[in-house]
Parts: structure tokens; C-alpha cells; sequence
């Protein structure tokens, strides 16, 4: 069974004007430090076809429904994003999450393809998300092309990270970039939930369990019980006898 | 069996509904069970060891599924398509439903707290809305025989107002987490007590029913049957007696009078074909859940009842009441970084902070009313899924350091969640709303919700109390805390509903006597929350299928002795 809901909007780069109109009154007014990546180089009156990581599809208004098959679960709505922005996606990802000696990059275990996945979906925290998404990724693309002259996905590490640290730190961040800085909160939302679930993301993060157990549950560890000892030691606490 | 006079019609196959039938299948009655849901099969739909990678989104909650993709949830949750529900303007009420054979029972959280003395004579005690028909000793046997069947874990502790069941009753509950012991550490500091908790879930097994292997979301329902639903118990032992019949997708609409004033049956829609039928029984009993069974009787208009079945004291609709809820969540340094072990366990609760400040209100020292209890949230390192992303946000930044920093923090979030109990009030109702039907045609419920200032100090109390214990925790506060007005729950959002047909000694005030039996037509029962003359902060389900068997008793009695 299928619910109908409305055609959902589609995103483009006229998103991002809007919140970049917002950033740069608060540029001129003076209330921002930092202005170097709030984007003086955009095009006064750009449409979709500029855009330059291109239009995503729109997306379906379909969703699983209220009794969806839950033991052979299926995604009913095609992804939606082009190569390029899913390339940023990916490049971004990779930054959140990189690959080190425990566990490999976001990337490499489909976190990208989850972020179209999520964005494409017809509910409506999915399609604020798009919103927040397409728009952020587009953001990081103009920036990269206009201050480095090169995409944000060939940028090199320096000049990505310079980009992403002006919106991935609310505290020194500039003031007026609040809609960027929620981008990248809700983007690396995404893509850690995304990460950690999958088996990868589990045998490093160390989640034990989904395994049944034959008998009483066992309860703490014995390392996990001089652990919490110490820990009430510290605190002066005991339990009740 | 469409000509069939059943002994009884059974309307709703959840908590009540569910236990009804087996009481009264295993009497040997005909026992007609009608269901608005599908039927729903555990034992070939629970997804038990499903991960969230393979659910659409990992699983996360949408308008379809409210509670997740796997959650044992059919056609409902906030809304059942085609079935709307209103609040009135100034009120904001939420109502969860399902719409599948077992009801709600599938996906419980199976917090199972008895009421005790105290809490069957709140306005002895307090002055404030109204005292049962019956005291916890009335109901104690039936407590006991309830857990038996249904299963219980917990552990006696003797405490005031929080009766011990008959020995041997309850099942071993599962050893406490570290963050329980924790908590429980704190807790003895201040003298607050933090005991084990008691959950639907067998630690035993019973029957064809297994113990509990500890691995799998019970919130998606349970195929080995140790988490209780009616689906995997109540149902297939009263099927087996022979004397039950199930219908689903069973709309029923009202109550039949025949021209002496007697129910005579119910008059419902067969949904597969549209088509209007009729159930005839001797005994109509109403277990469709507390917003359901007072519009059913609303809708039951006659000549002789004009304001609906069972309605003549006014009182059907009235007194709507939730559990009060409110949470506070925060961080514990100590306990990052900590050794890993398998803390699934029984999946929610092993303990809880039952209420403890009897002595301190009877003495006037507290400036609320009656009781709450505390359950936790987000214990230990669970399962990951998309929530996962808040310890990113909480860590900051990104890279490498990023991902050290969700191997330090992940399991070291606690919330702490308020349990209160409300005490009803004039401004909390439900209604037939005069402009609305739903697909079928059958006019659907309005409701008004209001907190009072009781409520609202109890979540001060609460919210002061929090801070003390994640403060003696070395703990840190995430989140602001907001005016107990900001924080308390929406009303219904705790999925307590209750009140709204409740029983007591006097016709002209209450719907129903002590068995749910209503004042004006003796052969119409009532066999779910709706009953209920107050709603303690413990948790309502167990108080509703004891309720269900007592009742059941004295009507089989009554069918017996041809009182009825
Ligand atoms: C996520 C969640 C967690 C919960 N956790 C707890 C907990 O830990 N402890 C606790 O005590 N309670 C808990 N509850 C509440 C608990 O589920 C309910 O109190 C309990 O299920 C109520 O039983 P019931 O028989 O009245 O209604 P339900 O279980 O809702 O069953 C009613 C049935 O009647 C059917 N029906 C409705 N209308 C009609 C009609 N017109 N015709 C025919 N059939 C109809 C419905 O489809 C449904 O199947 C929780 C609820 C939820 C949603
Ligand atoms: S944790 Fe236990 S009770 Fe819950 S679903 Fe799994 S096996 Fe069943």
C-alpha cells in the first residue's frame, strides 16, 4: 500500500542563492569576520542549468508505505543525484570519516550512496534534508571553483579542509553562515549513523550483541566490573549491599 | 457463522481483548473476536535479527513507520490512513494505533508495574479525583494470576506501594548493566532506590513460549514468544480451546440494542468488501482501546440512550488521561572509554527508580500530588543506526580525531525519562467531532487536552531531582533545561490513554461498576483502559489485563448463573 503526498520540491542552485543572499547581508552589515567564503563571486541571477554539479532528479512521492514487508525490506524510491554531486558527497564523507589503521573510508562502505538514498526519499525530514544538502554540496563546489579555481572533489587537502573548517566549527565559525553550518551538522549526522551501521562501522565503534545467548543473561564483563569499580571509587560511591 | 449467537462478541485483540478471549474460550464459551486490523502472523513477520543497514533509510522513523521501519506497527502509528483524528483548537492530542491482529501488545516496551493501595484510593489519600470501585487487594489474586500467564520478570522488594507478587510468580530479572549500576550507585547516595525493573519477558520459558536469548529489538515484536503479545499467547491458547473465532478487518461501529435495551451484538463494516454486517451475541465486550471504546459507545445512539451506550451518567469520553512525560539526557565522563561487553540484555529496561517520597508527601513536604517513576534511555553501547550521528554532533569537528572520539564516547549517554501519573480534569476529553468521518463513514473523535499545575510541578520535581543524580555522576547535562510547561509530553504522546468510560460504586458518576460490566446495559462490557477511574504513573497494560480476567470471571459467572 502506497500513501500519495505532495510532488516534493526540487532542489537547485536558486536554494543556495537564497542562503547565501542571507550570509552576505550579514557580510555587508559587518558582523562577519570572516568573509572569505561567503561567495561575492556568484552570479547575480543563476538558474538550475548552472547549477555545477547539475539538477538532481526529481524525486519520487512514493514511500514504503504503512505495511511494508519487513523481511524482505526494499528501498521504492530511485536515487536521485548526479555523478558530480554524489562525488562531492563522497569527498566530504571521506573527510568526516577517513580511513585509519582500524577501519576504512566512508566512502568505501556506501555511505555516499546512503546520503541519495536519504535525500531522494518522499518524507519530510528527508526532503528539509535535501534541501540543506543539495544546497551545501553546491556551496562547497562554488567556493572550491571560485577561491581555488579547481572542483571541491580535486581540491587539495589543505584547501578542502580550509573550506570545511569555516563550517564545521560553530564556535569560530563566521557569523551568518548559521544555514551552512547546520549543512555540515546534519551532513555528518548522516554520514557517522550511516557509517557505523554497517559492519565495518560496528567491529570499530565495538558494538557486541545481536547474538543470541543460551541461558541467564551474563551481565558485565569482569574487565567491565573493575572498570565501573574504579569509576565509583572516583566518585566515592557504593552500590547498596 | 453469520447466523451464530455467540456467547460473547469480542470488539479489539490486544491486552484486553486478548485476554478476554482466553478467559472466556477457556470456560468453554463461543467466543466471537472481531478486529479491525489484519491478521498478523509473528512467527513469519518479526524481523528479529534484520539489521538496520537493510532497511530503507537504516531503519529510521517516517511518517509510515513513526517508530521505525521494523517496528511491529501495521497501518498506524500517529495516523492510520483514513482514519483522522482531530484536536480541539488550543489542544494538542496524539493517539497511537495499530491496526493488526494483537494490537499494540505486538511492540510494547512490557514495563509491567502493578498499582498498590495507594493508587486505588488517590482521592482518600489526597483529596483529588476520584477512588476505584475496588482496593489492590481486590485485584492482587488476579495480579498474580495476569504475570503468571503472562510472564514477568522483576524481583520483590517489599517497597511501599509497590506490591510484591505471590512467590514464585515472577521470572529472574536480567543482571544490571553497567550504567544501571551506575545509576544505582548514585541513587543509594541520595537515598533514592533504583530496583530491578519488571518487564512482559520471560527469563523461563512457558509452554511453547522460549526465554529470552537477549539479542534481538523486542519493539519489532518477538517470534520465540518470551517478550508477551497477545499474538504468540493469549490468542493461540484460546484458538486452541476450540471456542474461539478471529475475524480481522472487522470495523465495528456500534453497540446493537434489541427493543428491552440488551446488546444484542455489533453492527460492523467487513473492510475487504465495504459491506455493513451484523455479530449477534449474548455479551458484547469492548477491548479496542480506550479512545476506541468511547467512540464506539458514543456512536451507539438510540432512542433509549440518545447520548450513546452506556453514556447516561455523561461520563463516556470523560476523563482522559496520559502518563506524564519529560526526559533529561547527559554525558558521563567516566564512562568513556570503557570495556565492551554485550549489553543488549532484554533489550529495555533491567532497572528503574520506582517512586519513593510516600512518607515525604504524606507529610506535606512535596508541593505535588501522587507519584512517578523513572525509566532510562539510551543504555549502554546498543545496536548503531542513524542515531548514532548525535555523538558526532556532541564530539564536533570531523577527520580522524572524529572517529577517536566516537570510540571514546559512544556509551557513555544516559537519558533519564519521567513517568507521572496525571489526575484527571474537565478540560480533558474526547468527543464526537460533529464534522468529520472516517473512510468507512463512522464519525471519528475529537479530543481536548489540558495539563494542570499538579503535572507540571511533578516534572519540576523531576527535573530537579535529574540534576542531582547526573550531577553526583559527574555527569553533564545535555540540552537546556526548558520550563517544566516546554518539557512535559503532549497529551497521548506517552501512549497511556485511559478514562474514558471508568468504572466506580455510583451510576450517575461512573460507566461501569467494578467488572467493567456498564450501569446501563448489563450484558455490555467494557474490557480495557477506558475503565480506569485514575491513572497511576505505573505503566497501564498489566492493571488492564487483570482488570480483563476479573471481569471476564464474573461475566462467565453471570452467563453460568443465568443472571444475564
Ligand atoms: C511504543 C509503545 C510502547 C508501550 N509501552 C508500554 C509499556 O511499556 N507498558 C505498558 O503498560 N504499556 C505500554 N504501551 C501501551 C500499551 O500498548 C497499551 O496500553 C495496550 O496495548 C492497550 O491495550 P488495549 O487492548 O486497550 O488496546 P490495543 O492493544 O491497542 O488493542 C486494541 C485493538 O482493537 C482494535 N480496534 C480498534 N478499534 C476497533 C473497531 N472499531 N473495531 C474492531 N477492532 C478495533 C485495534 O485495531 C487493536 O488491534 C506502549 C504503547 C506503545 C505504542
Ligand atoms: S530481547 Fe528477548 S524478549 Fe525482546 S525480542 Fe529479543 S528475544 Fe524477545
Amino acid at each position: 500500500m502506497t500513501t500519495e503526498r505532495k510532488a516534493p520540491t526540487c532542489v537547485d542552485r536558486r536554494t543556495t542563492i537564497k542562503w547565501l543572499a542571507a550570509t552576505m547581508v550579514a557580510a555587508n552589515t559587518g558582523c562577519s569576520s570572516s568573509t572569505k567564503f561567503l561567495g561575492d563571486e556568484i552570479p547575480a541571477a543563476p538558474n538550475a542549468e548552472k547549477a555545477l554539479l547539475g539538477v538532481a532528479a526529481t524525486p519520487s512521492n512514493v514511500g514504503y508505505g504503512t505495511d511494508p514487508d519487513l523481511i524482505n525490506p526494499v528501498v521504492p524510491w530511485p536515487r536521485t543525484m548526479t555523478d558530480a554531486q554524489l562525488r562531492t558527497a563522497a569527498t566530504t564523507c571521506d573527510m568526516i570519516l577517513p580511513a585509519d589503521d582500524q577501519s576504512p573510508a566512508a566512502s568505501a562502505v556506501g555511505v555516499p550512496d546512503f546520503i541519495d538514498e536519504w535525500v531522494s526519499a518522499p518524507y519530510e525530514q528527508q526532503q528539509h534534508d535535501r534541501e540543506l544538502i543539495l544546497g551545501g554540496l553546491e556551496w562547497l563546489e562554488q567556493q572550491s571553483q571560485s577561491h581555488f579555481g579547481t572542483t571541491f572533489s580535486s581540491a587539495n587537502g589543505n584547501q578542502a579542509a580550509e573550506l570545511l573548517d569555516s563550517i564545521a566549527y560553530p564556535d569560530t565559525a563566521a557569523a551568518g553562515n548559521d544555514k551552512l553550518i547546520e549543512f555540515f551538522r546534519r551532513f555528518r549526522y548522516l554520514t557517522v549513523g550511516a557509517y557505523y551501521s554497517t559492519e565495518a562501522g560496528i567491529k570499530d565503534i565495538g558494538y557486541i550483541g545481536n547474538v543470541p545467548i543460551s541461558g541467564d543473561y551474563p551481565g558485565p564483563s569482569t574487565e567491565a566490573m573493575a572498570h565501573l569499580a574504579g569509576v565509583l571509587d572516583e566518585l566515592g560511591l557504593s552500590l547498596p549491599s | 457463522m453469520k447466523n451464530e449467537r455467540y456467547d460473547a462478541v469480542i470488539v479489539g485483540s490486544g491486552a484486553g481483548g486478548g485476554m478476554a478471549a482466553w478467559v472466556l474460550a477457556s470456560k468453554g464459551l463461543r467466543v466471537l473476536m472481531l478486529e479491525a486490523g489484519r491478521d498478523y502472523n509473528p512467527y513469519d513477520e518479526t524481523p528479529m535479527f534484520a539489521a538496520p543497514r537493510d532497511a530503507p533509510l537504516r531503519g529510521t522513523g517516517t511518517p509510515d513507520k513513526p517508530f521505525g521501519f521494523y517496528d511491529a506497527t501495521v497501518d498506524g502509528g500517529w495516523q492510520v490512513p483514513g482514519e483522522p483524528y482531530a484536536s480541539a483548537p488550543g489542544s494538542e492530542f496524539m493517539w497511537w494505533r495499530s491496526r493488526m491482529l494483537g494490537g499494540r501488545t505486538n511492540h510494547w516496551a512490557r514495563n509491567s508495574f502493578r498499582m498498590g493501595p495507594y493508587d486505588f484510593k488517590p482521592r482518600t489519600r489526597d483529596g483529588l479525583g476520584v477512588d476505584w470501585p475496588i482496593e489492590y487487594d481486590d485485584l492482587a489474586p488476579w495480579y498474580d494470576k495476569t504475570e503468571a500467564i503472562v510472564g514477568v520478570y522483576g524481583r520483590n522488594d517489599g517497597l511501599e506501594n509497590h506490591p510484591d507478587s505471590s512467590p514464585g510468580v515472577l521470572h529472574k530479572p536480567p543482571a544490571p548493566r553497567v550504567s544501571e549500576l551506575l545509576i544505582q550507585a548514585g541513587c543509594h547516595d541520595l537515598d533514592i532506590p533504583c530496583v530491578p525493573a519488571r518487564r512482559a519477558i520471560l527469563t523461563r520459558p512457558i509452554g511453547d513460549r522460549s526465554a529470552c536469548f537477549y539479542a534481538t529489538d523486542c519493539g519489532r515484536g518477538c517470534s520465540i514468544g518470551a517478550a508477551f503479545q497477545s499474538t504468540t499467547s493469549l490468542l493461540p491458547m484460546a484458538l486452541a480451546t476450540g471456542n474461539l473465532t478471529i475475524m480481522t478487518n472487522a470495523m465495528v461501529y456500534e453497540v446493537r440494542l434489541d427493543d428491552k435495551g440488551k446488546a444484542d451484538g455489533v453492527n460492523y463494516i467487513a473492510k475487504n468488501t465495504g459491506k455493513h454486517e451484523v455479530a449477534s451475541g449474548r455479551t458484547v465486550v469492548l477491548a479496542a482501546s480506550s479512545g476506541e471504546t468511547a467512540r464506539i459507545l458514543l456512536n451507539s445512539k438510540s432512542a433509549l440512550f440518545p447520548d450513546g451506550a452506556g453514556n447516561s451518567s455523561g461520563q463516556v469520553g470523560q476523563n482522559l488521561m496520559d502518563t506524564v512525560g519529560a526526559a533529561m539526557r547527559a554525558q558521563f565522563p567516566l564512562l568513556e572509554n570503557r570495556p565492551a561487553y554485550n549489553e543488549d540484555g532484554a533489550m529495555g529496561l533491567h532497572m528503574y527508580i520506582p517512586f519513593w517520597l510516600y512518607q515525604e508527601q504524606a507529610r506535606g513536604e512535596l508541593d505535588f500530588k501522587r507519584g512517578y517513576h523513572y525509566e532510562f534511555g539510551s543504555i549502554g553501547r546498543r545496536e548503531p543506526g542513524v542515531g548514532l550521528g548525535e555523538v558526532a554532533t556532541f564530539a564536533g569537528g570531523y577527520g580522524r580525531s572524529l572517529k577517536e572520539d566516537m570510540r571514546r564516547y559512544y556509551g557513555s549517554f544516559l537519558s533519564f525519562v519521567c513517568r507521572g501519573e496525571m489526575i484527571p480534569n474537565a478540560g480533558s476529553y474526547c468527543e464526537i467531532d460533529p464534522d468529520t468521518k472516517d473512510r468507512w463513514g463512522i464519525p471519528t473523535l475529537r479530543f481536548h487536552f489540558k495539563w494542570s499545575e499538579n503535572e507540571l510541578k511533578m516534572v519540576r520535581h523531576f527535573q530537579e531531582t535529574t540534576a542531582q543524580i547526573i550531577d553526583r555522576l559527574g555527569g553533564r547535562l545535555q540540552g537546556s533545561v526548558a520550563s517544566p510547561q516546554q518539557s512535559i509530553s503532549r497529551g497521548g504522546e506517552i501512549i497511556h490513554e485511559v478514562g474514558t468510560a471508568r468504572m466506580g460504586d455510583n451510576p450517575d458518576s461512573s460507566v461501569t461498576n467494578q467488572f467493567g460490566q456498564t450501569w446501563d446495559i448489563n450484558n455490555l462490557f467494557l474490557s480495557d483502559g477506558s475503565v480506569f477511574a485514575s491513572k497511576a504513573h505505573k505503566n497501564p497494560t498489566l492493571t488492564i489485563m487483570a482488570l480483563a480476567w476479573r471481569s471476564s470471571d464474573y461475566l462467565a459467572e453471570q452467563l453460568r448463573t443465568r443472571a444475564l
